[in-house]
C-alpha cells in the first residue's frame, strides 16, 4: 500500500475507533459524577508489594466533567492498562517489590498516606477544593510524591496551575534541571523528546493544542527534594497504556518507562 | 533476771563450755544415786497401803529431784570461758573523721562517735588489753588518742581503711576492731570482694552507726546523668534525681557557666524517698560546657553543699559514619534517610541495589567511595561506625566479606543493624551465614517466608522503657503513651528465638500475636541489633507533619549505634576519689583496628587555670593500651592530650577532658548508712550497735576469740537458782505431806 494511502487508512481507523468508544460509553445525563463512584477498581492483590501504582481520582473542573457520550472521567484516562503495563515494567526492570494491580484513591482517602507515590493524569481538567488541596499539601510535605502527566497547551496549563497553587501558593513551579537526580537515579535521561499520545500514529504530530514543546517541571521542598514531577506537553500515560500496541513507537514506550521508573526510584530514595 | 538466778549472763553461758570440777570419784556419785533410789522406793512401797498411787508418785518425784540436785552440787559444775590474756592483746578503735561526720546539732556525729567509742570500753579502758586508735577517712591513720581529732577528711574509704589496719596488725595480736562511723562511704560502698577479703582476716569488726538514716530538713541533688559528648546544637536529656525524706517543693536550675539555661519547678512527693526529673538541655556552640545543676534548699536546711553538682559536656563536631547496604528500593530506606538528613554528625553512605545489575550510591563523600561495591577489606569497612543491612540476601556477600562484618562488630566495636524485608533476615539466609553468631536471634531458615506485609502495632518492653534511644518524652508515663499512640508499622518479620544475651526493646502486636520487634545483644566489642520491620515509615506518613516521632526514633537509634563504636585512637580519663588521682587510658589501633604497640606515648595535662604537666603513660596489660596516673591537686576542668610517636614521628593523637571535683563527695549521700555497717559486721563476725545501746560490746571485746586467750573457770554450783530449787522441792514435799497426812 502506498504510504499516503496507508496514512489515510490509519487516520480513518482511528476516528472510527474513537467514535465507537464514544457510542459504547454513552450515558445521557452523566455530568459531574463523583470520583469515588465512577469506577470499580480491579481487585487489589492480596499481598501488596512495597510499591503499588496509585491513581489520583480527582474532581473535575467545569471543562472536564464529561458530557454526552463520555463515560469516563478525565482522571481515568489510560486506566487500567497504563498502570498494569507500567507496574509489570517496574517489576521486571528493577528490584522493587511491586504489587500487580494499581489502586485508585481520592485526595481525601485516608489510605493515601499508605502510598507515598501517586499518579494524576489529564490534570488540565482537575479541580482541587481547599480541603483536597490541603490534603495533597500535607501528603507531599510528609514525604509523598506526585507525578502528573498528559496535559497540553497554555489553557490546560493555566487550569492545572489554578489548583496546584492552592496546594502550594508559595512554592514555584520550575524546570527540573538537567543534572537533577530524578533524571539519573537509575537511567540517565538526557534525551528531551516529546512523548506523544496514540494520536501521533494517526496524525503524525507529537503535540496537542499549542503544547509544541515538552517540559519536565517540578515543585521542590525546602530541602531541594522533588515532590511533584510535572510532565507537561507529553503523554507518558499513553505510552505505558499502548506498550503492547505494535503501531505505537517502541522507543517512546521505552522512554516513558524510563521516566516513570526514575520517578519511582527517586521517590523511594529522596 | 537471768544473771540474778544463774550468776552469769546468757552471753557468758553462750560463749563458755560447761565443765565439772568436783573431787569425788564418779563411782561414788553413781552409788549414791542407786542407794537413794532404792531407799526412796522402799519407803514408798511400805506406804502403799495408806496412800494413793499418785500421791506416792508425786512424793517420789520430789525426793528424786532433791537427790539429783544434791548430785549436781557435788559435781561442782562451772563455766570454762576463753578470754583475752592480760597484756598480750590489742583492739583497734576506729573513728570516722570524714567531713560528713561534722553534720548534726547540737552534737555532731563526730562527737557522738567519739563518745560511743569511749563508752564501748567503759571510759576508754579495757583491763589488760592494749587499745590502738585510728582515724578513718580516705585512709586509716594511727593516732595516740582522739583528743586532737576533727572531721576534716574529704573522703571515706571504709574497706581500704580497715584493710590497712588489719595489715598493720599482722604481727601484733589484734582481737577486734570497733568502728564508729556514719557509714557514708564515698568510695562506692563495700563490694562482695572487699567484704570477703576483710572476713578472711578472721577479726570481728564491731560497728557503731552514728547519725540519722532520714534527715527531713535536708534535700540532696543525688544524681545528674547527661551525655558527656554531643554535637553542636544538640538537645541533651539530663536525668536529675533529688533525694528527700519529706514532701515539699524545690526548683532545679541549670547553668552553662554563668548563663541560666533552665529553671524547672519540682514537686517532692511524700514517702517517695527520691524524685527524678528529665530535663532537656540545649547546648549551642562547640567546646567544653561546664554545666552547674542546683536545687533550691528547703526550710531549715543547713547542709547546702549537696544541693549542686557539676557536669562537663564536650560539644563538638563528630564524624559518625554509617554504611547502609540495601537490596531493593523501598520506603523505609527513603524515610530513614530523610529522618536523619538534618543531623550533621551522622553521615549515611548507602549502596542500594536498584536493579539486578545496578547499584545506586547515595551519601558518598567521594566518587571512589563504594565504587567497587560492598567493602572487601577491613580498612574499608572499619572506617564506618555502624553497618545497616537491609532487605538483601546473604549470598550477595562473599564469605570474606561476611567475616569482615563479624570482625567489624567483635573487634572494631562497630554496631550492626539488620532490617526486615522480603530478602532480609531469615528470608535472606542470614541465619546460615558467617554472621549468624553475631545476631541476637536464631533466624529461621530460608525455606520459611517470615516476612509479612501486614500492619502491626508497636509496644515498649520493660527493658525498652529504660533505654534512652527509645524516649519520645522525658516522663515515663508520657513516653509509654507516645509509643502506644504510634500508628502501626507497615510490615513485620518473624525472627525466631532470642539468644540468651539478647534483650527485646520493642514488641510488635501482630495478627499472629506478640513478637519481638527491636532486639539487641552485645557481641565482642560491639553490638548487634535487629529491627524486624521495614515499615516504620508509616509513622512519618500517618502522623501530622509537625510530629517528629519518626525522625526522633531514627536519630536516636542511629546515634546509639554510632556512639558506642570506639575510635581507633582514644583517650579516656577517670577520676579516682579514693586516692585523689585521675587515671588515664590511651588506646591506639591502626585503620584496621589492630593494636599498635611499637610506639611511645606521652600525655600532657592542662588545667583550666593554665597550669600544665607532663604525664608518662606506660604499656598496659592489653595490647595497644597505655595507662598512667595523675594527681591533679587542683579542682576544676582538666584537659588531656595523648601523643603517640614512632621513631620521632607523630602517628596519632587523642584528647580528653574531665571535671575533677575534690572533697565534694562527702556532702552527698551523707545519711547514715546503717545497712553498710551491718553488712560489714555480719561478714566479719562482729555486731552492729546503736550509739545509745552499747551493752554487751565490752564483753564481746573481752572474750574476743581471735586474740591470744586463756581459760577462766567460774563455778555455777552456787548459783542462786540451785538453792531456790532446793527450797522449792523440800517445801513442796512438806506441803503435800501435810495436806495428805496419810503419807
Amino acid at each position: 500500500m502506498p504510504r499516503k494511502q496507508r496514512s489515510l487508512c490509519l487516520i480513518l481507523t482511528g476516528v472510527l475507533t474513537l467514535a465507537a468508544d464514544a457510542v459504547a460509553g454513552q450515558e445521557p445525563g452523566a455530568g459531574q459524577e463523583s470520583a469515588e463512584t465512577a469506577v470499580v477498581a480491579r481487585p487489589v492483590r492480596e499481598a501488596p508489594g512495597e510499591f503499588q501504582f496509585v491513581r489520583l481520582a480527582y474532581s473535575a473542573n467545569s471543562y472536564g466533567r464529561g458530557g454526552w457520550g463520555q463515560r469516563r472521567q478525565m482522571w481515568q484516562t489510560d486506566w487500567p492498562d497504563a498502570e498494569h503495563h507500567f507496574s509489570r515494567g517496574v517489576d521486571r526492570l528493577t528490584r522493587i517489590d511491586v504489587a500487580e494491580a494499581g489502586r485508585i484513591l481520592t485526595p481525601l482517602d485516608d489510605e493515601i498516606y499508605d502510598y507515598p507515590w501517586i499518579y494524576a493524569v489529564e490534570v488540565g481538567y482537575w479541580y482541587l477544593n481547599d480541603q483536597e488541596a490541603a490534603r495533597i499539601r500535607e501528603y507531599l510535605l510528609r514525604g509523598g510524591f506526585l507525578m502528573v502527566d498528559d496535559f497540553h497547551g497554555t489553557w490546560e496549563w493555566s487550569l492545572f496551575v489554578a489548583s496546584m497553587e492552592k496546594v502550594f501558593p508559595d512554592r514555584p513551579i520550575v524546570e527540573i534541571p538537567e543534572g537533577d537526580e530524578a533524571f539519573h537515579v537509575h537511567y540517565d535521561l538526557d534525551q528531551r523528546v516529546q512523548i506523544p499520545s496514540r494520536m501521533f500514529i494517526y496524525s503524525g504530530v507529537t503535540w496537542e493544542k499549542d503544547g509544541y514543546t515538552p517540559h519536565w517541571r517540578g515543585i521542590y521542598d525546602d530541602d531541594g527534594r522533588l515532590m511533584v514531577a510535572i510532565n507537561f506537553n507529553m503523554d507518558i500515560g499513553d505510552a505505558w497504556e499502548h506498550a503492547d500496541w505494535p503501531d505505537y513507537p517502541e522507543n517512546m514506550t521505552a522512554l516513558a518507562y524510563r521516566f516513570g521508573i526514575n520517578y519511582v526510584i527517586y521517590a523511594m530514595t529522596h | 533476771m537471768f544473771e540474778a538466778l544463774f550468776k552469769y549472763s546468757r552471753a557468758d553461758y553462750a560463749r563458755s563450755d560447761l565443765v565439772f570440777s568436783g573431787d569425788l570419784p564418779a563411782w561414788t556419785l553413781y552409788l549414791l544415786a542407786v542407794v537413794a533410789v532404792i531407799a526412796i522406793g522402799t519407803l514408798l512401797y511400805y506406804r502403799r497401803a495408806t496412800a494413793k498411787w499418785y500421791q506416792l508418785a508425786v512424793i517420789g518425784s520430789l525426793q528424786l529431784g532433791m537427790v539429783a540436785l544434791v548430785i549436781w552440787v557435788l559435781l561442782q559444775p562451772g563455766l570454762a570461758t576463753e578470754q583475752l590474756r592480760d597484756g598480750e592483746n590489742s583492739i583497734a578503735l576506729v573513728l570516722d573523721n570524714s567531713s560528713s561526720m561534722s553534720y548534726g546539732t547540737p552534737d555532731s556525729r563526730f562527737r557522738s562517735a567519739a563518745q560511743s567509742l569511749s563508752g564501748a570500753l567503759q571510759d576508754g579502758e579495757l583491763p589488760g588489753v592494749a587499745v590502738r586508735y585510728y582515724e578513718l577517712g580516705a585512709a586509716a591513720v594511727r593516732v595516740d588518742n582522739f583528743l586532737a581529732s576533727a572531721p576534716t577528711e574529704g573522703a571515706t574509704a571504709i574497706a581500704d581503711g580497715l584493710l590497712e589496719i588489719l595489715e598493720d596488725s599482722r604481727f601484733s595480736p589484734l582481737a577486734a576492731i570497733v568502728l564508729s562511723s556514719d557509714g557514708a562511704d564515698t568510695s562506692g560502698g563495700l563490694t562482695a570482694d572487699e567484704l570477703a577479703e576483710l572476713a578472711a582476716y578472721g577479726i570481728p569488726v564491731h560497728t557503731i552507726g552514728v547519725g540519722r538514716t532520714q534527715i527531713p530538713e535536708d534535700i540532696e541533688l543525688s544524681d545528674v546523668t547527661i551525655p558527656d559528648t554531643a554535637p553542636p546544637g544538640s538537645t541533651l536529656p539530663a536525668r536529675v534525681t533529688v533525694l528527700h525524706d519529706a514532701p515539699g517543693t524545690t526548683a532545679i536550675k541549670i547553668y552553662d557557666d554563668d548563663e541560666l539555661l533552665q529553671l524547672v519547678p519540682l514537686e517532692l512527693a511524700a514517702n517517695a524517698g527520691s524524685t527524678t526529673a528529665w530535663i532537656d538541655v540545649e547546648l549551642g556552640t562547640a567546646g567544653p560546657h561546664q554545666l552547674q545543676f542546683s536545687i533550691e534548699g528547703v526550710t531549715g536546711e543547713t547542709e547546702l553543699r549537696n544541693n549542686s553538682r557539676s557536669a562537663l559536656v564536650n560539644v563538638g563536631n563528630q564524624d559518625n559514619r554509617v554504611l547502609y547496604f540495601e537490596g531493593e528500593p523501598r520506603w523505609e530506606y527513603k524515610f530513614m534517610r530523610r529522618a536523619v538528613d538534618d543531623d550533621e554528625d551522622l553521615r549515611i553512605s548507602t549502596l542500594l541495589r536498584v536493579s539486578p545489575n545496578k547499584f545506586y550510591r547515595q551519601g558518598i563523600s567521594s566518587p571512589e567511595q563504594l565504587e567497587a561495591g560492598f567493602p572487601t577489606s577491613r580498612d574499608e569497612l572499619f572506617a564506618y561506625d555502624a553497618l545497616i543491612l537491609g532487605s538483601v540476601e546473604a549470598a550477595m556477600l562473599t564469605d570474606e566479606q561476611q567475616s569482615i562484618i563479624r570482625d567489624f562488630v567483635s573487634e572494631r566495636g562497630g554496631s550492626l543493624l539488620m532490617l526486615a524485608g522480603p530478602s532480609g533476615l531469615g528470608n535472606g539466609g542470614w541465619g546460615q551465614s558467617l554472621i549468624a553468631d553475631v545476631l541476637p536471634a536464631r533466624l529461621p531458615p530460608t525455606a520459611t517466608d517470615t516476612f509479612h506485609r501486614k500492619k502491626a502495632g508497636v509496644s515498649l518492653t520493660p527493658q525498652g522503657q529504660s533505654v534512652q534511644m527509645l524516649r519520645f518524652d522525658s516522663d515515663d508515663d508520657a513516653n509509654s503513651r507516645a509509643w502506644a499512640e504510634l500508628p502501626e508499622v507497615a510490615d513485620y518479620q518473624v525472627i525466631g528465638e532470642l539468644k540468651p544475651a539478647a534483650i527485646a526493646l520493642l514488641n510488635a502486636e501482630t495478627d499472629i500475636g506478640q513478637i519481638p520487634l527491636l532486639i539487641s545483644q552485645p557481641y565482642g566489642r560491639g553490638n548487634a541489633y535487629i529491627l524486624a520491620t521495614g515499615g516504620t515509615w508509616r509513622w512519618q506518613m500517618s502522623l501530622p507533619l509537625e510530629d517528629q516521632k519518626h525522625e526522633t526514633f531514627w536519630r536516636q537509634l542511629l546515634r546509639a549505634l554510632v556512639t558506642t563504636a570506639p575510635e581507633n585512637v582514644s583517650l579516656t580519663s577517670k577520676g579516682d576519689k579514693r586516692n585523689g588521682t585521675i587515671q588515664l587510658r590511651a588506646e591506639f589501633r591502626d585503620d584496621a583496628f589492630r593494636p599498635v604497640d611499637d610506639i611511645g606515648v606521652t600525655a600532657v595535662a592542662s588545667h583550666e587555670g593554665g597550669e600544665s604537666f607532663s604525664v608518662s603513660l606506660a604499656p598496659g596489660k592489653e595490647p595497644g593500651v597505655f595507662v598512667g596516673e595523675f594527681a591533679p591537686g587542683l579542682a576544676g576542668t582538666w584537659y588531656f592530650e595523648a601523643l603517640a610517636e614512632r621513631n620521632g614521628e607523630a602517628v596519632g593523637v587523642s584528647r580528653s577532658s574531665i571535671l575533677y571535683e575534690s572533697g565534694q563527695s562527702e556532702f552527698f549521700g551523707f545519711r547514715k548508712n546503717a545497712g553498710l555497717l551491718q553488712r560489714l559486721s555480719a561478714a566479719t563476725g562482729g555486731r552492729y550497735f546503736e550509739p545509745g545501746d552499747l551493752s554487751g560490746l565490752a564483753d564481746l571485746l573481752r572474750y574476743s576469740s581471735p586474740g591470744i586467750t586463756e581459760t577462766e573457770l567460774r563455778a555455777i554450783w552456787d548459783a542462786p537458782i540451785v538453792f531456790l530449787l532446793l527450797l522449792l522441792l523440800k517445801g513442796s514435799e512438806w506441803l503435800f505431806r501435810r495436806r495428805w497426812s496419810s503419807i
